[in-house]
């Protein structure tokens, strides 16, 4: 169905300079059921964190795109990605958030399953008067068809037909250390998890991460807060990691930053901070970079927003977020967001870190409210077909280059393209690197 | 002569902050507060348990100084934050006070509340509650806000909290 439309969904034309998104793919509810099927029932997406399951016995549980997932460490300490629906009658078995349980009993029938999703106990098995056909079948929680970990990220897919977790991430996987080496120990999700919704398509969540351009548009009052409190510090205000550069204002000169893109859908945009005390990282600096090197050290200091197609954003700027997108309606998206850290920092940087993020990130912040509130004012504005091309798509269009640049080199990365960055280029062709990969999964799936 | 809080006028002070709030009277609101006040919103670490410890655990919102709070309605009202432009309406009703312990110049007040906001700009109504501890300190004559902590009960956020709103 998808194929004899895609032509009037995603103009991507190369030779021309051309690459416009239809309006349709945020509002359409057909398109949406299809990407729900296809792009996150139909290949890999981002579960959680195995610091959110530490210890044997430990579990949390989210969801695949519509599908109730349940991560579970079982006694051995090895993780299971499993289906949260009881084989009997489908109810969900595991009911909170995350816990610990050496036994998953279901609620509705009492079916019984242990911490890897094997079943112990059918009540009443032996008056129940079941057939052989019946004992011959599994009645254990279904693993998912593939599961995987790169450095304490889970991922997950409920198809089998994906490839390989180390292909998936690719060069990704490299900006995952950056993350995973900031600390000897790992990283963690500090305690307090904040969920919001707003009444609009996922992917402006998807882009709006990677979007330079908004920045000093949608958030000039948080800016302004900023530059008052540097003016007039004093004990009660925290410091911004945005004092240490001016890359984002639009008035640095020369290469400020840029972005990358990768296969399969994931992009890195990013800018400078320079090693600054402003940066909760900023006690590690030495031990990271005689460790890691100073190219990579100074890689961990800069400004960095990440996407892992189609579910996973870390944001590490104004200090440090994970998100987990998951789309409730074509316009209706759920945030499940964390403060990422590394495990032992200083009490200082955490305390630092965490209030740096509150002002930003929370939907109580100063700065996520005015982007969830202009993602509704896109949703809305969808509805037009008059000119149904969106031109959210050409900046950078004559600055991408194939392959990586003399940034990525130092960390051995090779994107598939690049585009370096002065204060206002702002690129955009990054969020070409989605829709590549949002069209490959949803011909995919509907050819199958 | 005593100040020992009573309940009456603990319900009279949580009311008149209230009031401040629902017309958008911040400047007044915000000299409720002493300079060096705590306004507190925990997050939730799971489905019944609220972040205790704010300089290791997240939460919505929180500032020890009430100059941060001057930030945030500088923001609210600079015309620079389309969340807050137009600015929803809002109605806070308090029920429950009960003052738990009260001296000669400083009281602590527990108290339940219901706020109903309406924003015209997407015909959306919501309803936020919790409960309301407050620290108060008798100083120069009259009473003010020492620390307030807000437990949102309802924490799946729907777009936009901000402090007028909860």
């Amino acid at each position: 169905m998808l194929k004899g439309r895609l032509a009037e969904l995603i103009d991507d034309r190369p030779g021309d300079g051309v690459f416009r998104v239809s309006r349709a793919i945020f509002d359409d509810p057909e398109i949406f059921d299809l990407e729900m099927r296809h792009i996150f029932e139909g290949g890999w997406v981002f579960l959680g964190l195995a610091a959110q399951a530490p210890q044997a016995h430990d579990y949390f549980t989210t969801t695949i795109g519509r599908v109730p997932v349940l991560v579970s460490r079982d006694g051995e300490g090895r993780l299971h990605g499993l289906v949260n629906s009881c084989p009997h009658k489908g109810s969900r078995v595991a009911q909170r958030l995350h816990g610990h349980a050496r036994l998953h009993v279901c609620p509705y029938h009492s079916w019984t399953f242990d911490s890897a999703g094997q079943n112990k106990a059918i009540k009443w098995r032996k008056a129940g008067c079941y057939s052989e056909a019946f004992d011959a079948s599994s009645h254990d929680l279904p693993a998912l068809p593939a599961f995987g970990e790169y450095r304490g990220f889970l991922f997950g897919s409920l198809s089998a037909a994906v490839p390989t977790l180390a292909e998936h991430l690719g060069e990704v996987a490299l900006l995952l250390d950056l993350i995973a080496d900031q600390s000897e120990e790992g990283i963690e999700l500090v305690p307090g998890e904040v969920t919001f919704t707003y009444d609009a398509n996922w992917k402006l969540q998807l882009e709006n991460c990677s979007d330079a351009y908004h920045f000093t548009s949608a958030h000039p009052s948080y800016i302004r807060v900023l530059e008052q409190r540097k003016a007039q510090t004093d004990a009660s205000v925290v410091r911004s990691v945005w004092e240490s550069s001016d890359y984002w204002t639009g008035d640095a000169q020369g290469i400020q930053g840029g972005s990358y893109s990768f296969r399969y859908g994931h992009v890195l945009n990013w800018g400078r901070f320079g090693l600054s005390d402003a940066l909760p990282l900023y006690d590690r600096a030495t031990v990271l970079a005689e460790r890691h090197g100073d190219a990579k050290r100074d890689w961990m200091f800069n400004m960095r927003n990440l996407t892992i197609f189609p579910n996973l954003q870390i944001a590490e700027n104004a200090s440090s977020q994970l998100r987990v997108i998951r789309p409730i309606g074509v316009g209706r998206t759920e945030m499940r967001t964390w403060c990422i850290a590394p495990k032992g920092e200083s009490a200082a940087a955490r305390h630092q870190r965490i209030r740096q993020y509150e002002d930003f990130f929370n939907p109580s912040g100063m700065a996520t409210p005015d982007d969830t509130v202009s993602y509704e004012n896109c949703q809305r504005g969808f509805a037009s077909r008059v000119e149904p091309w969106l031109q959210g798509y050409a900046r950078g269009m004559t600055a991408s280059r194939p392959g990586g640049n003399l940034f990525s080199e130092p960390l051995g990365m090779q994107p598939e393209f690049s585009v370096l960055a002065d204060a206002q280029l702002c690129d955009e062709t990054l969020y070409h690197s989605y829709y590549r990969e949002w069209a490959r999964r949803m011909l995919a799936g509907s050819a199958a | 002569m005593t100040t020992r809080l009573s309940g009456t006028k603990a319900a009279e002070f949580l009311y008149a902050e209230a009031l401040l709030l629902d017309e958008g009277r911040w400047d007044e609101w915000l000299e409720l507060y002493l300079p060096s006040a705590v306004f507190w919103v925990p997050a939730w670490r799971d489905e019944t348990t609220p972040t205790q410890d704010p300089q290791s655990e997240l939460s919505l919102i929180y500032y020890r100084g009430r100059r941060n709070l001057e930030d945030r309605v500088w923001r609210a009202r600079s015309g620079m934050s389309v969340a807050s432009t137009p600015l929803s309406r809002v109605v806070h009703a308090i029920t429950n006070v009960l003052v738990e312990s009260a001296g000669e110049a400083d009281a602590v007040v527990s108290s339940c509340f219901t706020v109903h906001l309406f924003d015209r700009r997407s015909e959306r109504s919501h309803v936020f509650f919790g409960r309301y501890r407050h620290e108060l300190h008798h100083v120069d004559g009259a009473w003010r806000i020492a620390q307030k902590k807000i437990l949102l009960l309802n924490d799946v956020i729907p777009t936009v909290i901000d402090f007028y709103s909860i």
